[in-house]
């Protein structure tokens, strides 16, 4: 991070804490500092998400590299990605874009911000229920309904204690990489 | 007879039907016995981008529970299987990561947890622990189609992280699909995406991307797609009707998972692969 730079379009300043906290985060789960990143753009290049959502992993790199964390964390790009890490295994230093967007999309939800799409969703149900979703009915080919139990399988397994795995797991809500 | 711990997460269990009865129906044949246990919950992948530690400490909290009857995981699902060797990846270099998951475990939970076990996916199971001679002495009825392999791309990213096959080039499913009688080649867009992650946010880009991978394969007249991915069986097989509306193209392209043609190839009932509930395999299969 370099200090007396001023971003221009909106005379925002890099912010030191921040990005402190986010070479603490990644290292925290064995990754290097922003600061290693070239603009070689190789992860913008093969990113599945660039032609659709116009994602640029490495515009991203460029801003946390300069310490702008809270544009980062306000802009809209980081919940287009697809998740497909091709960033990650193309990547020449062995930086991880996608794991950066993670821990910054992670703060943006830790600060009380409301989840974007289906998020919340997800969310509730795993704390509720174990998983993201309970066992659907599906139909068939010829539009008949199914059930697991009509296809002769076996109740799906879960927590043993739902309501003490619903606390142990809500505890972790204000966790973070620190 | 290997005994495996059978992890299915969320989408498996919950409508990917199809994907379980074929590996269930299969497996036993390879010598292969299937165990199912209690406790077991989401791997927390769904939710990197909301907590990365609850994501972690829901994979850790996983393997403990395998580990604590002393057996290894067969993860069918690659996004699970990312998130559990990844998880003991990253316990395993940082102290403070270890401590505070490990803690969390034993004091709330009584679990305790370890970080040594093996996880499988279909396709290393299939490939380099059953093997292709096992799987062809099994083959009654070989496959005469021309099948598209989609690995999907937990399957295959991040190298970091030990994958079922390599990133840029993989070959063992074709190499399957060569091993009950069909024919498999590569084509250019096998590595893209399938877009499945992006339904959270983005329904109609999910589908755009979905839509148009069926259609690349589609113009290359492939008879049908394989699979060995519930993310890629929801969006490929149960929305590709949606996806072709959405590019505004007719598609109508089968696709199986990988456990289905090796299924129907050992002879099985289609019925108990579940091949009636794969929407899309209207050509192939009435």
């Amino acid at each position: 991070m370099s200090d007396g730079i001023v971003d221009l379009f909106n005379m925002s300043k890099p912010e030191k804490k921040k990005y402190e906290d986010l070479e603490k985060a990644l290292d925290m789960i064995g990754l290097e500092s922003p600061n290693i990143c070239y603009q070689c753009a190789k992860c913008t290049s093969g990113c599945e998400a660039m032609k659709l959502l116009e994602l640029q992993p490495h515009s991203i790199m460029a801003s946390a590299k300069d310490g702008f964390i809270d544009e980062i964390i306000q802009s809209d790009e980081i919940w287009d990605c697809v998740s497909c890490y091709k960033c990650v295994e193309r990547c020449p230093q062995k930086m991880s874009p996608i794991d950066l967007m993670y821990i910054i999309k992670n703060w943006y939800v830790s600060s009380g911000k409301q989840l974007p799409g289906d998020y919340q969703k997800l969310l509730q149900n795993i704390l509720s229920i174990g998983y993201i979703q309970s066992p659907l009915e599906v139909n068939d080919k010829k539009n008949k309904s199914w059930t697991r139990k009509s296809l002769g399988l076996s109740e799906i397994k879960k927590p043993v204690d739902q309501q003490k795995f619903t606390k142990i797991i809500s505890e972790l809500a204000m966790e973070g990489l620190k | 007879m290997k005994k495996l711990g059978l992890y299915l997460g969320c989408v498996i269990p919950t409508e990917q039907y199809a994907y379980e009865m074929s590996i269930r129906e299969i497996m036993p044949d390879f010598g292969i016995k299937l165990v199912d246990l209690e406790n077991v919950s989401c791997c927390g992948a769904p939710i990197r981008s909301i907590n990365l530690v609850m994501q972690m400490y829901l994979s850790a909290r996983n393997i403990a529970i395998f580990e604590s009857k002393n057996i290894d995981i067969y993860a069918p699902c690659p996004q699970c299987h990312l998130s559990l060797i990844e998880t003991m990846n990253r316990m395993k270099k940082s102290d403070k990561l270890y401590d505070k998951i490990v803690k969390k475990l034993r004091e709330d939970e009584g679990l305790n947890y370890k970080g040594d076990l093996n996880v499988y996916h279909t396709l290393d199971l299939l490939y380099d622990e059953i093997g292709i001679k096992s799987i062809k002495n099994k083959v009654k009825k070989p496959l005469d189609w021309n099948i598209a392999c989609h690995y999907g791309c937990h399957t295959i990213r991040y190298s970091d992280v030990e994958r079922p096959d390599i990133s840029e080039n993989p070959t063992k499913m074709e190499e399957i699909i060569d091993a009950i009688g069909a024919k498999s080649n590569n084509y250019s867009e096998k590595l893209n995406c399938c877009g499945a992650p992006l339904m959270v946010t983005h329904k109609e880009s999910a589908l755009t991307k979905t839509g148009e991978k069926i259609k690349a394969i589609q113009d290359r007249k492939y008879d049908g797609i394989s699979i060995v991915c519930p993310y890629g069986g929801r969006m490929m097989d149960s929305k590709q009707q949606k996806a072709a509306e959405t590019i505004g193209e007719k598609l109508d392209m089968p696709v199986f998972y990988l456990t289905q043609l090796i299924g129907l190839a050992m002879g099985k009932e289609p019925e108990k692969l579940g091949i009636n509930l794969n929407l899309s395999s209207k050509k192939i299969i009435s």
